[in-house]
């Protein structure tokens, strides 16, 4: 019953994977087809020697996975909580919660660009007549706006899942703790530092480090709303090995630099790893 | 007294968060309601009721290649929910019933493969494609869909399959059908929800996909409904109501999948999640 998974999993991602490796060896360049010859750990070396743009990509990628794990989990635990009180149209006020991550791409970012505009702009032009702002932002100008303004967006669609898996989570807590609890006294913010917290140890796991992944890997955010520019401010690295691939069209550069990504997603995930066990 | 302030409180809160995150969505809605000169002129979030203007909704359907998209996106998505289901569910269902080494090593190569980077996987894929000529084809984006949305749908499946109780397909196999009969006879209708929550996965997934599609699909007629909506967005860059309108449509699919699947989803993913 396994099978017809494991052969879907063995053609479509093993494969690749493994021809992905063994590309990165060579200097396959796809304006020279048939051309590409075994250069061995070459492309690494120049990688890891002589280019500039992939350690700046390498630092902004870190940056920007951490911010967006570290946000969405504060954020996403207040939300959670919130949630998880007792209210009127609980259902509804979770689906909107989620929708920042059903929305296809395109309609997010189209729709940020215009809210962040600094002429037609509803942010700028509330913020400017409220006279909280002298003049607009220019939000994806400058290196830190720039930067700031790409993971919030990163932040905003990454949320819903962080705080649905966070609510599930606390649904699962048996209200027997917290009765327990009530009768020794414990006010409500011991309640969830010493009952929900330590409850929710495995789902923050599991979900901080998919969000982690995810995050990590994430293209087609920063490339619609600004492509890794301006001044490659915002470049990631699944950008710049599609950049490598496409524009450059060195297939096995660009490789290399997808194998690093994969080294630095296991070395993040180690560490998740090693974090969240020491604090058990 | 002070109770109803801590209400009123939280409602304030709630209904804060609730307005910070759907704010986008609010004025794209806003916006697609206005003629194009109204959403320059006038910045507030939606026109008064006299102005409403749909125009921008009918433009958007004569589009041809826009609709064409739309109709791209959802073959091959419904395409890739298909198949993905159906091994998904097979194999969600032996990982949560069988045990033995073949099965804990294919748990583990789950979650390895979720570490892969997309893009190391799709360079590779991209040159395949061209020797078997399947780059530039629906066939080649669905077969890529369907690992790319797999081994979540595996993970949420084996949740499912895991909630329901071993004595149900017992009872089958005593009165003597066999275990293929009793998955496909007891647990798979039993599993409706969850098969159903599974396919709106997927289907959303594949029709909100943008970086394989933008890699793999050159031709406009075989555009999906992203690259449809970024062609529009360049051709059209001053005219905000009518790119509104396009992404409210674009939107619509994945709005009816957040009705139906919210409660069944927040299930799906404490199954999985919390078991680990």
């Amino acid at each position: 019953m396994l099978l017809p998974a494991l052969v879907i999993i063995l053609v479509i991602q093993i494969y690749p994977f493994l021809s992905g490796v063994r590309m990165s060896l060579t200097n396959y360049n796809l304006l020279k087809p048939g051309k590409e010859k075994f250069i061995g750990l070459q492309n690494y070396a120049e990688l890891l020697t002589e280019d500039k743009t992939f350690f700046g990509a390498l630092g902004f990628s870190f940056l920007y996975g951490v911010s967006i794990v570290i946000f969405s989990y504060i954020l996403g635990l207040l939300i959670a909580a919130l949630l998880n009180m007792k209210m009127k149209g609980r259902g509804i006020y979770r689906a909107v919660v989620l929708m920042p991550w059903v929305i296809a791409p395109m309609v997010m970012a189209a729709n940020w660009l215009w809210l962040l505009n600094d002429q037609f702009g509803l942010i700028n032009h509330v913020l400017v007549s409220l006279g909280i702002l002298k003049k607009p932002i220019l939000f994806l100008t400058t290196k830190y706006m720039t930067r700031f303004t790409v993971i919030m967006i990163g932040v905003w669609k990454n949320l819903p899942f962080m705080t649905i898996t966070l609510l599930a989570g606390m649904q699962g807590i048996s209200s027997d703790l917290y009765e327990a609890a009530r009768i020794d006294g414990a006010g409500k913010i011991q309640n969830f530092f010493y009952i929900t917290l330590p409850c929710l140890r495995s789902v923050s796991k599991v979900s901080v480090t998919l969000l982690l992944i995810w995050a990590f890997n994430g293209f087609e955010n920063i490339f619609l709303l600004t492509e890794g520019g301006p001044n490659g401010y915002t470049m990631v690295l699944p950008i710049y090995a599609y950049n490598l691939a496409f524009f450059r069209s060195r297939m096995g550069y660009a490789s290399a630099a997808s194998v690093m990504m994969l080294l630095c997603m296991v070395i993040l995930t180690l560490i998740n790893q090693k974090f969240s066990r020491e604090a058990e | 007294m002070k109770k109803y302030v801590s209400k009123a409180v939280m409602y304030i809160v709630v209904f804060g968060v609730c307005f910070l995150l759907i704010l986008p969505v609010l004025t794209m809605f806003g916006t697609s309601l206005k003629t194009k000169t109204a959403a320059m002129r006038d910045l507030g979030m939606f026109p008064s009721f006299s102005e409403i203007y749909l125009g921008n909704y009918i433009r958007v359907l004569q589009t041809d290649s826009y609709v064409r998209s739309i109709v791209n996106s959802a073959f091959v998505s419904i395409a890739a929910m298909i198949f993905c289901v159906i091994a998904a569910a097979f194999a969600g269902y032996a990982i949560s019933r069988f045990k033995g080494k073949i099965f804990t090593g294919f748990i583990g190569l789950m979650l390895v493969l979720q570490m892969l980077p997309t893009m190391l996987t799709l360079l590779p894929m991209f040159m395949i494609y061209k020797q078997l000529r399947l780059n530039n084809t629906h066939a080649g984006l669905i077969i890529a869909y369907i690992s790319g949305s797999l081994t979540f749908a595996i993970w949420l499946l084996k949740g499912f399959f895991d909630s329901v109780p071993r004595e149900l397909e017992e009872s089958g196999l005593i009165d003597g059908c066999t275990r293929f009969q009793a998955f496909l006879k007891i647990i798979l209708p039993i599993s409706k929800p969850g098969l159903a929550t599974v396919s709106i996965f997927t289907f959303v997934r594949s029709w909100n996909e943008y970086m394989v599609a933008r890699i793999m699909i050159q031709s406009d007629e075989l555009k999906t409904v992203n690259l449809a909506l970024q062609k529009f967005v360049q051709e059209n860059l001053v005219d905000w109501s009518l790119l509104s309108a396009g992404a409210v449509i674009t939107t619509v699919p994945t709005l009816f999948f957040l009705l139906f699947a919210q409660k069944h989803l927040v299930q799906g993913l404490t199954a999985g999640a919390v078991k680990g």
